[in-house]
């Protein structure tokens, strides 16, 4: 970009630095009202009493052996699912993305679509299969292998771990997939020429320069399993295991201004434990970073399994069964399901959960309201991210890695504590007010999935090499038009992509919506969690299955439509 | 792309135009099921076709939750309040947010009411114990809810809903207290009761996962009646938990739409035999001396509140957050 703005006049240099500062400023300061000083308000209600600075509030939520309790619960469950998310998240994304493995593409569309439920939905289903009493699949491990007891309880903390990884290890899989599009395959090579094995070269090269992605993505998942509400709620509640956003609830939910403040004190810590997480992981990723990202936009080798194609091919498909087809299939049987005490049999059958569906207006209300808020954060989050990827890949303007970090923080941020934040903050008290609006809920989803649009096409960006855009400036066309004619098309399938990155869990999103929503803006989320959890698990089921086939149709409509170029 | 644009636009355009309508908005927060709700739009919108009355549905304890929020901005989202705690009218009224009126219909009331006219009951609940017939024999199962928390056999396969959330377990949690002591959230503890809202304790019972649970009567009858469905009512001994529900106006400066002459109109209306009746078809019991009828598969009214164990509602205010906290701790610590 440098060369190119000395071919022209300098007022349009300076055109272009102030637009690019205008931006910068823009952005910034969107994320620094809306979650940075929220959270910084948080932060001091919690410290700052009636007679000044006290950790009275502190102290009292942590003479509640029940807080202690749930803040290692948190821990414990969110570490664990980190682990295994990323253990599980590596090998995937490197066997769908680099090797010859059979149905790569079938089965990458599989695992992302797992990001496309809401994980709320898999609680409940793996709730049906493994509760200890007359959990289905535990029935058939028992009776399979004449076993006195059932081999596996829902209802604890490794239950909690096995639902929580299971449906954010995508989050993992998509962050991990991304960085290794844009490997540099050059080291790899080199290993493969010395004569190393594979495998070798997985764990000696492949591993180590992916270490930082790893990381991001290990976090990812740490943070949206330590903030999330729906799977502990269902999981967690009858086992009596409580973590910290299930506390900040029930403490919001006691409803005197007493609970709300050990709401925020609580929320605080949690805010406290993911800032660290944070900050922790951008300082070991941070001096790596440009190391993976190659500068010309070369594809990655595929390496040949061999004789291990079709044992690992097996694997996945196992894999694939137990985490996706059995939840997503227990789930879909029940939306049909009378009675569901007995098997599904024609007398047991019926389409009312669906007919529910499609004709309740309360149902439709949502399902509107959702689609306009989470359409319209997906929309103005990809916008931002198509911004700050051309200032962060294509621009050397100052303080562009401020809103970088912020969008980062936003989505480090709880959700939990994005929402408390909010509703603190926004109702007036400051001089905003939109509590209440489908604004306030557009927002706070921007903060949250932002980041997921923003790495899509950040890592689209840099795999295409400015030489071509060189090459338009230089064949006389403006900016713009190369802009257009070059840039954009190549871009475009990732701008879709990362869209339904934002859109999908704006629109089942419960942990925040619980605490936004209002009379006129209640969302699907929370409708189908309060479906699944007060008036009629069918009812939930159909809607759930509903979310997922749509989801797959307008993936094969995209990928119909585009040729095969979009797809999710 | 631009198809796609194309296309996410009409979509936001036909969105927007659904909306409009400038009929008189009257906005009711209720804890009902959304299948009455619904039931209940409809006939609404037949009888007042002048008015456009929206239901909102929560649980009490969400919504009084929301409630809390909404009186920081000084003005609350609805008009009228169908939640289901009869003593949250109390702190309602002393708060200063009821308007009040005195309806033709109070004289049928069998239930007590408020002598200014700042809340009615308008539809009974009945906390009760329920179990599945097809999987287990009822001899074998507790018959009070003493036995429910003290019979230890029931280690485990017990369920109730959350007293934080909903305003029935509150109450149930305070008349249980008041009977049988704080222990009584010990004992429930020690039996491992799963806390859970009343759809999925259903389903634990139609699967065979808890072999009896504390559940409101109308969820019951209504799987009954809707899925055929074989779950039976256990009317406890030691008395079956009325919780008379109310039905209050927010005053015109506090509410939503300032319509509270139509809140009034509603009221009536709710209170009549007719409006009654669409109670019981929700499987709620009637508040009428003489009521229209009884709801699906369950026993007379009457019968109902004779043996019905007291609640001490200025209690239930006042103790509210001391019973919710301690019944967080007692249950989720005991060992």
């Amino acid at each position: 970009m440098k060369s190119n703005s000395q071919n022209r006049p300098l007022g349009a240099f300076f055109y272009l630095f102030n637009v690019k500062s205008l931006l910068i400023f823009v952005i910034a300061a969107f994320l620094i009202v809306f979650n940075l000083l929220p959270m910084c308000y948080l932060v001091f209600r919690s410290f700052v009493g009636e007679n000044g600075f006290t950790l009275d509030a502190f102290k009292r939520i942590y003479t509640y052996p029940l807080n202690w309790n749930a803040l290692k619960n948190t821990l414990f469950t969110a570490g664990f699912s980190m682990i295994f998310g990323v253990m599980i998240a590596f090998p995937l994304a490197w066997l769908i993305g680099r090797t010859d493995m059979y149905g790569r593409k079938f089965f990458r569309t599989l695992f992302v679509m797992t990001y496309m439920v809401p994980p709320y939905v898999g609680a409940m289903a793996w709730l049906r299969l493994l509760n200890p009493k007359a959990g289905t699949l535990n029935l058939l491990l028992v009776n399979m292998f004449g076993l006195s007891e059932s081999p596996f309880n829902i209802y604890t903390t490794g239950g909690l771990i096995w639902v929580l990884t299971t449906f954010y290890y995508p989050y993992a899989f998509i962050t991990i997939s991304r960085a290794l599009e844009n490997m540099d395959p050059s080291l790899e090579e080199a290993s493969k020429i010395s004569g190393a094995s594979p495998l070798r070269t997985v764990m000696t090269i492949t591993f180590p320069i992916m270490l930082p992605s790893i990381i991001a993505a290990g976090l990812l998942v740490f943070i949206s399993a330590a903030s999330c509400y729906g799977i502990p709620s269902i999981i967690g509640a009858p086992g009596q295991i409580d973590t910290v956003t299930t506390r900040i609830i029930d403490y919001v939910y006691v409803g005197s201004s007493e609970g709300l403040n050990d709401a925020t004190t609580l929320s605080v810590s949690l805010m406290l434990i993911a800032n660290l997480v944070l900050y922790v992981s951008t300082f070991m990723t941070g001096r790596k970073k440009y190391i993976t990202i190659s500068g010309k936009s070369v594809r990655p080798n595929i390496v040949e399994l061999g004789k291990w194609k079709l044992p690992v091919t097996f694997l996945v498909i196992i894999f694939a069964v137990i985490v996706v087809v059995i939840p997503f299939a227990t789930v879909a049987m029940t939306s049909f399901t009378k009675n569901l005490g007995k098997p599904l049999s024609s007398s047991n059958f019926t389409m009312r959960y669906w007919d529910i569906l499609f004709t309740r207006k309360a149902i439709l209300d949502t399902i509107k309201n959702s689609l306009i808020s989470a359409s319209a954060a997906a929309t103005f989050g990809i916008a931002i991210s198509c911004v700050m990827a051309w200032l962060l890949t294509r621009t050397q303007a100052k303080g562009r890695h401020i809103p970088d970090y912020l969008i980062t923080l936003g989505s480090g941020t709880p959700s939990i504590v994005i929402a408390l934040g909010l509703i603190m903050t926004m109702s007036g008290r400051f001089g905003i007010n939109i509590y209440n609006t489908l604004t306030i809920m557009i927002i706070a989803y921007m903060v949250k999935y932002m980041l997921m649009g923003m790495r899509t096409i950040v890592s689209a960006m840099s795999q295409i090499h400015p030489s071509l855009e060189e090459a338009a400036l230089i064949s006389g066309a403006e900016w713009q038009r190369g802009f257009r004619d070059i840039t954009l098309p190549l871009i475009m399938p990732s701008v879709v992509a990362g869209w339904f990155l934002i859109f999908m869990p704006s629109f089942y999103e419960l942990t925040m919506s619980t605490l936004l929503y209002s009379t006129n803006t209640k969302t699907i989320g929370y409708e189908l969690f309060t479906y699944q959890t007060y008036h009629s698990q069918q009812t939930a089921s159909a809607i759930a299955t509903g979310i997922l086939l749509m989801v797959v149709i307008v993936n094969w409509l995209l990928n119909k439509l585009t040729k095969g170029k979009f797809s999710i | 792309m631009k198809k796609f644009m194309m296309i996410l636009i009409a979509l936001m355009v036909l969105v927007s135009a659904s909306y409009g309508a400038d009929k008189p908005k009257i906005t009711i927060y209720t804890s009902m099921y959304e299948d009455v709700i619904e039931a209940m739009t409809e006939v609404l919108h037949e009888k007042f076709p002048n008015y456009d009355v929206e239901f909102f549905y929560g649980g009490t304890g969400t919504l009084q939750a929301k409630i809390a929020a909404e009186r920081d901005t000084k003005k609350l989202g609805c008009d009228m309040l169908m939640v289901a705690d009869p003593s949250y009218s109390l702190e309602l009224k002393e708060l200063g947010l009821l308007h009040p009126y005195i309806t033709k219909e109070a004289k049928n009331i069998a239930l007590e009411y408020d002598p200014e006219g700042y809340w009615y009951p308008v539809r009974n609940l009945n906390m009760v114990l329920a179990y599945n017939p097809e999987k287990y024999k009822k001899e074998e199962l507790p018959q009070s809810f003493k036995d429910f928390a003290y019979d230890e056999n029931m280690k485990g396969v017990i369920s109730m809903s959350n007293p934080l959330t909903s305003g029935t377990a509150l109450i149930a949690i305070s008349a249980l207290k008041n009977k049988y002591g704080y222990e009584y959230f010990d004992k429930l503890g020690a039996n491992r009761v799963m806390i859970e809202s009343g759809s999925v304790a259903l389903t634990k019972l139609e699967t065979g996962e808890c072999k009896v649970i504390m559940i409101l009567e109308e969820s019951v009858l209504k799987k009954r009646e809707e899925e055929d469905s074989e779950l039976s009512v256990i009317y406890p001994t030691d008395g079956v938990i009325c919780v008379p529900s109310p039905i209050m106006t927010i005053k015109d400066e506090w509410s939503a739409h300032g319509n509270s002459k139509i809140c009034e109109e509603l009221t009536d209306w709710f209170l009549s035999p007719e409006g009654q009746s669409y109670i019981v078809k929700g499987w709620m019991h009637s508040v009428l001396k003489n009521p229209p009828a009884i709801p699906y598969d369950s026993i007379q009214s009457s019968e109902i509140f004779k043996e019905a164990m007291p609640v001490d509602w200025a209690k239930c205010l006042s103790e509210r957050t001391e019973l919710r906290m301690n019944f967080e701790e007692r249950v989720k610590s005991a060992k």
